[in-house]
């Protein structure tokens, strides 16, 4: 119902009203205080509603220790390594820490995080007892700064036992030949070492899959089983003077459960009866070879079914390939076209494999002969310490005993705990500049507390990092596996995708509409009883 | 028209008995036929919270020892579940007979509800308010459907006419049921409440503050949290658990079941994206609450009348409506003959009423019967509804609002600045 | 048809299979999978088509309901509960068939353990087994479910009988599916069984339309060469018994009117026809309801007592006191008993219905139940929400009644019904914006005329008739 055109009347003339009308602004119901009661109740419900809006719609984003990060992410690790000198020549000791600290200064990206001191007999000797104690014995945080490498001086081949160094010091040359074995010893690590990338990345725990492929097995004279028992005892036997203990060898002697500081390992194997090749190998006159090309496409991992993907730890595969008799003997072949004396090539982070061609002499029914089993598991055993980084003895060193030596493991252990560390540091970095970026991604509990735990374990490596190598490196891989777990945590993503404007436009419609109108009628009430009250004291002040 | 039944009522007027007995005896003819199969799963008449065929589903699973809150669909309250269980008409057409007298029972109510309006013992109107109740097609069907939004229409008008009566202990009672069969009901304890401490008559005209200090709603209140707490306590114990909270009012709260119905919720939050839906399921609980203490203020001095209102809220804004609740507040306009001349456009919101009524069912049957139409249709439909329901709100609270200033007088107008 | 076998060898156990885990015959893949989620009887089926019990009898294997089928047996008790080992058993299926396995989620997960028994032993370990089962009957089965199935056989298909199994020929068969069985025998060790069943039509490759048929025309493959480390490999060929036939080669062994070809042990082959058969249907135009309809005739001159199950999606919702039976047309409620229902939770748990029949002898009997179908959120429907959703088949599971009548034991022959397609009511997939915008402003158009009602003052105006 529009009004027609008509002058509104004025105030002062409301007195003129028609009898039967009343003046609205005499009734109670029009009164100006029930008004403003009115829209007090209208903008306490929704005020009231306020935390339920911001309960129901909030992401939940826990704050991260940012400042923490930063700070620990300024830190580097540093791992000290004492090397005591048995001799009284206090000069020996002085040059060879004067042309050791030469050759640090010429290579310090393979030194970087290391902090060598050379020191006398007197300085060290007293302290040396305990480390003859074999560790074997003792739990991983037990070993102290106590471990410090020995040089002994001595006539004939270097030789190394547990942590000494048995080399003739006093001869001409001693000393550059020293700190030669020692930097390959002590920092084995350099970028022109490993071109290949072999090494596969460090993992706590790893799954070893042993498979033995027939290429073909209905061709005939294929092997249908091997005694993958004592395969595996012949590649523990191999292994076992390290500390790369299994847990078989954990379930003979639980102590030695604790000995195993740098990976975990469970072991699976299978036989395949048809496993083709995805090429077909260079025919020769007398045999059938293998470019170095094909080996990089040997895997033909749309038919191997080599393992499943039932758990997320990193597998590194060892195969044994019988050639089909159609492709026998398979040689591996050299860029120049000859035949390679070896039969076994590594894929590098990825596993070993071994091509054996079994011959009508070796070949005694459908059993592998346990005398090719050994065979193929030591060199099993050789690819497993090349893909976890067990540095190779430089060659004119001779080590006493059989495995691995505490100088290997040393150096491997030192290598693993420096990568943790700065992977650990730049990992937790991302994850804080990625949730300052990204608004809308939520960080849940268990970020948080995966960010905080890679901190406090962090801290507790820099704390160790003097102290206990071992402890060192445990804090390390605790730390990168508390900051991956967080990086990868599923629950970042889930609202990536709804940016802001769609917000805008599933708040406007209701809010523009409905709320705007209540805004403005209370900030009207608010000015007019502002006025009203100025007046009022204006009023009362002119009296 | 109005000021007639003012005047007190005198033998000569046709018996009213006789006649709501005839009115009765009618629907009970109609309700014994075979409409009421036809109608029982129409949505629109009965939604999955006051379904008939959901509560004989409650009471198999109950008779069969399956707990019927432990999942399903089954929305009814233990209340329900244990007057139905006990007595429950074994034959459709016992039902049908048990819904019509409770029809007949609201009708009646609301006829006292008028009569205490008007402080008379009888009026000639009093046949056009019964027939009102039992004759609105929105009341109607729903009924023949045996919706138990009928039942609970009943026991809200059972507790206003106690509330009219100052029979405090019975209108709590009821009230406090009916928030039990339906949790959007709570809006009416405030007006109840109010109208219980003053008085049903019409003082719509006559603006003043109230007068009753608000002190005395107090032990009022008091004894309706106590009703509450009994009768809650009561569903727990007939359902063995507390797992029919969740079931009855937490679907009112959250919505679970997107049948379609008359109401602004089923299309909203089938199309809503998953992370806004419990913001807009506060928005819209709130929104039905947000009218409760603005209307009882501006109708402090008629009480009746703010019920009468926010009927209307309840009506176009309450989850999982049905015709029932829409019928009632129109049916309210019969009670409040003084507020005729002044409403605003009858027209309008009569031919709204009737464009959403025709276009609803056809609509409806359109999209999920014939499958020839979409969910738009009928989506489009209930907002026409909705803007009927508003159209019908405005012409309610317009006219209370003008009665006070006067008639209209040639030459003046009255308007909003 | 065509049934390769293959059991397992089980290892000797000594200091080293405590940690290691060695596979020869066994699928290494698989076997992992099993072990991770400590599964201790499973079976999956893949399968294209509905079995036609009426023409074909019963399968060699049970489990032949439309689509992929999984159920398997747990031990309680474990670390991590059984639902999250059935979660991760799904997924890791169903990356290893290629096969849409996990999307047989909660929505679709029940416990019928009464019809679904285990084949094997469970092992007594104090803990108590639970099965769960779930079935998508809209999976479609291919080549790439098949590549991965071969690849399980020690042998592949590149030598064996296995070599028969040609893909472009099985999925082009009137019927074809694939089993996956892993089940625990006490004392023997674990049992693998990999199945694959099809049912061809010689006449439908042969041009010249005569009945003969040869491996070769069936399909389009022969058995060069043996797989070296099967112990057996045998071919069953059911003779015709009223009709004249050649075969040839000539078989070594005729038993049975089935003739063996390289027996080592007898494969028993039933050509038995079905005791009943079983119809349903869901009736009713409407999108909002409907009537399920089951239609089961007795062949046989003598009552049969079977298990009726249903594991129903929330999408449908069971009126289970609209449950009517009727015999020949008779209404008799009595034919139904010990009824267990678990009713579904919208948006979550599927229902449960199960229902003992008692199938008079030559009779047909009819069971009718009203439900609703459910209304989804727009973000519940698939991407081709039209086509409507594919419900599972009910299972009808023979059962032998005890004599004091309150148990009873399953019996082979599970039946299982054609699936279902439900046509649900679907929302406007363009419509959000627009909805959120109607809706709010109707609201707020309501809502704000009774706030002006309410708060803005009034005022009387004069309207002025002559212009001065």
């Amino acid at each position: 119902m529009d009004p027609p055109p008509a002058t509104v009347t004025n105030s002062e003339q409301d007195s003129k009203l028609p009898s039967s009308l009343r003046d609205p602004a005499s009734l109670s119901s029009q009164a100006v205080s029930l008004r403003r009661a009115i829209v007090s109740a209208y903008c306490t419900v929704i005020l009231l509603a306020l935390p339920i809006w911001w309960y129901t719609t909030s992401i939940q984003r826990l704050s991260l220790p940012s400042s923490r990060v930063h700070q620990l992410a300024q830190n580097h690790l540093e791992l000290p390594i004492s090397i005591c000198v048995e001799t009284s020549d206090l000069g020996l000791v002085d040059n060879l820490r004067q042309a050791l600290a030469t050759r640090i200064s010429h290579g310090s990206q393979r030194w970087s995080g290391l902090v060598v001191s050379v020191m006398g007999k007197v300085d060290c000797g007293a302290s040396i007892a305990p480390r003859y104690v074999s560790y074997r014995n003792t739990s991983a945080g037990e070993i102290n700064k106590n471990d410090a490498y020995t040089i002994i001086s001595k006539t004939g081949p270097t030789v190394i036992q547990e942590r000494r160094l048995y080399t003739p010091l006093n001869e001409l040359n001693s000393i550059t030949k020293v700190v030669d074995t020692l930097s390959s010893l002590l920092a084995p690590y350099s970028s022109t070492n490993d071109p290949e990338h072999r090494v596969a990345q460090y993992s706590p725990r790893y799954r070893l899959a042993f498979s033995l492929l027939n290429e073909d097995a209905a061709a005939g004279n294929a092997i249908l089983n091997w005694k993958i028992q004592d395969g595996l005892k012949s590649l523990f036997i191999y292994l076992s003077m390290s500390r790369y203990l299994t847990e078989c060898l954990a379930y003979v002697n639980p102590i030695l459960h604790h000995l195993s500081p740098l990976h975990n390992f469970t072991i699976e194997s299978q036989v395949q009866f048809h496993a083709p090749l995805a090429f077909t190998p260079r025919q020769l006159d007398q045999a059938h070879g293998l470019t170095p090309e094909d080996l990089t496409v040997f895997v033909n991992s749309a038919q191997w079914t080599l393992s499943s993907s039932s758990s997320n730890d990193p597998v590194v595969h060892f195969i044994l390939f019988i050639p089909s008799v159609n492709h026998r003997p398979l040689k591996l072949l050299n860029n120049d076209g000859s035949f390679s004396p070896s039969s076994a090539f590594l894929v590098p982070q990825w596993g070993g494999i071994v091509v054996r061609n079994p011959t009508s002499e070796t070949f005694s029914g459908e059993d592998l002969p346990s005398q090719d089993l050994n065979e193929v598991f030591s060199v099993f055993a050789n690819q497993l310490l090349a893909l976890l980084g067990v540095p190779s003895l430089p060659s004119d060193v001779i080590k006493s005993t059989l495995g691995l030596s505490d100088w290997q493991l040393d150096a491997l252990v030192r290598r693993r705990a420096l990568e943790n560390a700065q992977g650990s540091q730049d990992t937790l970095l991302s994850i804080v500049n990625l949730v300052d970026q990204i608004e809308n991604m939520p960080v849940g509990e268990d970020v948080r507390g995966d960010v905080e735990d890679a901190l406090d374990a962090l801290t507790k490596m820099y704390e160790s990092s003097t102290t206990s190598l071992y402890q060192t490196f445990a804090y390390s891989a605790e730390s990168f596996g508390h900051a991956s777990r967080a990086f990868f945590n599923p629950g970042m993503l889930a609202l990536l995708y709804f940016p802001a404007e769609h917000k805008y436009g599933v708040y406007a419609p209701l809010f523009a509409s409905a709320l705007i109108p209540l805004l403005v009628a209370a900030l009207r009430e608010l000015s007019t009883y502002r006025q009203e009250r100025k007046k009022a004291n204006s009023a009362t002040n002119s009296e | 028209m109005s000021l007639t039944s003012k005047i007190p009522s005198t033998p000569e007027y046709p018996s009213f008995a006789s006649i709501f007995l005839i009115l009765i005896a009618a629907r009970l003819w109609v309700s014994l036929t075979d409409l009421s199969d036809i109608l029982k799963h129409d949505q629109q008449l009965s939604s999955p919270l006051t379904s008939f065929s959901q509560l004989k589903e409650g009471i198999f699973l109950f008779n069969h020892d399956i707990d019927p809150y432990s999942g399903g669909s089954f929305r009814h309250s233990p209340l329900l579940l244990s007057f139905f269980v006990t007595a429950l008409p074994s034959s459709r057409k016992l039902a049908s007979v048990l819904w019509t007298c409770s029809d007949a029972v609201g009708a009646w109510a609301l006829v006292r509800i008028w009569r205490a309006r008007q402080n008379v013992r009888q009026s000639p109107r009093d046949v056009l308010v019964a027939a009102s109740y039992l004759f609105n097609p929105y009341i109607f069907l729903p009924s023949l459907a045996l919706s138990t939004s009928s039942l609970e229409n009943t026991l809200l008008l059972l507790s206003i006419m106690f509330a009219c009566k100052g029979k405090a202990s019975a209108s709590l009672f009821l009230l406090s049921s009916v928030i039990h069969l339906s949790l959007s009901s709570a809006i009416m304890l405030l007006p109840i409440l109010l109208l219980l401490i003053t008085d049903p008559h019409s003082h719509i005209a006559s603006p003043k503050p109230l007068s009753t200090p608000l002190k005395k709603a107090i032990p009022l209140f008091g004894e309706f949290v106590a009703y509450m707490v009994a009768l809650t306590l009561t569903s727990t114990l007939v359902a063995g658990s507390w797992s029919w909270i969740p079931q009855t009012w937490g679907a009112t709260l959250t919505l679970p079941d997107l049948t379609p119905n008359t109401g602004l919720w089923w299309y909203f939050f089938t199309e809503m994206f998953d992370h806004f839906r419990p913001f807009f399921l506060m928005v819209f609980t709130v929104h039905l609450f947000i009218y409760v203490v603005p209307v009882c203020l501006k109708f402090q001095h008629d009480p009746l009348y703010a019920v009468f209102i926010l009927l209307g809220i309840l009506g176009t804004f309450k989850p999982y409506t049905t015709l029932s609740d829409p019928g009632l507040f129109l049916t309210m306009f019969a009670i409040f003959p003084e507020i005729y001349p002044y409403m605003r456009y009858p027209i309008v919101t009569v031919l709204l009423h009737l464009h959403a009524s025709l276009l609803m069912p056809l609509f409806h049957h359109l999209w999920l019967s014939q499958g020839t139409g979409n969910a738009n249709f009928f989506y489009a439909s209930t907002l026409v509804f909705a803007c009927a329901n508003g159209a019908a709100l405005v012409d309610c609270i317009w006219p209370g609002l003008m009665i006070a200033i006067g008639p209209r007088v040639e030459g003046y107008s009255i308007v909003q600045e | 048809m065509n049934v390769s076998k293959c059991d397992t060898k089980h290892l000797r156990c000594d200091c080293l299979t405590f940690i290691a885990q060695h596979y020869t015959f066994f699928p290494l893949a698989l076997g992992q999978i099993l072990r991770q989620y400590a599964v201790t009887e499973m079976h999956l089926a893949l399968n294209a088509g509905n079995w036609n019990y009426d023409r074909w009898g019963y399968p060699e294997e049970q489990g032949v309901g439309t689509g992929a089928e999984l159920w398997a047996w747990m031990g309680d008790g474990a670390a991590i509960t059984v639902d999250e080992r059935w979660k991760g058993l799904r997924n890791a299926l169903a990356g290893l068939f290629c096969a849409s396995l996990g999307s047989l989620d909660e929505l679709r997960t029940t416990s019928p353990a009464q019809t679904f028994i285990p084949e094997g032993t469970l092992p007594d370990w104090g803990v108590s087994h639970t099965v769960r089962h779930a079935s998508l009957p809209s999976e479609h089965v291919c080549t790439e479910n098949l590549t991965p199935f071969l690849k399980l056989l020690p042998c592949k298909s590149l030598s064996g009988i296995a070599s028969l199994l040609n893909p472009h020929r099985l999925f082009d068969a009137d019927w074809h599916g694939m089993g996956v069985h892993v089940l625990w025998r006490e004392g023997e060790g674990v049992e693998m069984r990999l199945t694959f069943q099809s049912v061809s039509d010689p006449l439908r490759y042969d041009s010249a339309k005569k009945q003969d048929w040869s491996l070769q025309s069936l399909f389009d493959r022969t058995i060069h060469r043996s797989c070296p480390v099967a112990q057996s490999s045998e071919i069953v060929v059911a003779l015709p018994k009223n009709a004249l036939y050649s075969i040839k080669p000539e078989p070594p062994l005729i038993e049975r009117s089935s003739a063996h070809f390289d027996v080592n042990t007898p494969l028993e082959y039933r050509s038995e026809s079905t005791q009943f058969s079983v119809k349903r249907t869901l009736r009713g135009p409407s999108q909002a309801h409907g009537q399920l309809s089951v239609v089961i005739v007795n062949h046989r001159p003598y009552a049969i007592h079977t298990l009726y199950l249903e594991t129903m999606p929330w999408l449908l919702q069971f009126y289970v006191h609209t449950l009517e039976a009727r015999v020949d047309g008779v209404l008799q409620a009595g034919i139904i008993s010990n009824l267990t229902y678990i009713p579904s939770v919208p948006h979550s748990r599927p229902t449960t219905f199960q229902a003992l029949l008692n199938l008079p002898p030559h009779s047909t009997v009819q069971i009718t139940m009203d439900v609703t179908k459910a209304f989804l959120r727009y973000t519940e429907h698939p991407p081709d929400a039209q086509r409507g959703w594919d419900l599972p088949p009910a299972i009808f599971t023979p059962v032998e009644l005890a004599t004091n009548d309150s148990s009873f034991s399953v019996k082979e022959g599970r039946h299982y019904t054609s699936t279902l397609l439900v046509d649900l009511a679907t929302p406007d997939f363009s419509m959000p914006y627009n909805v959120i915008i109607f809706t709010c402003s109707v609201i707020a158009y309501i809502f704000g005329t009774i706030f002006n009602l309410l708060t803005r003052r009034f005022v009387v105006v004069r309207l002025d008739q002559t212009k001065t």
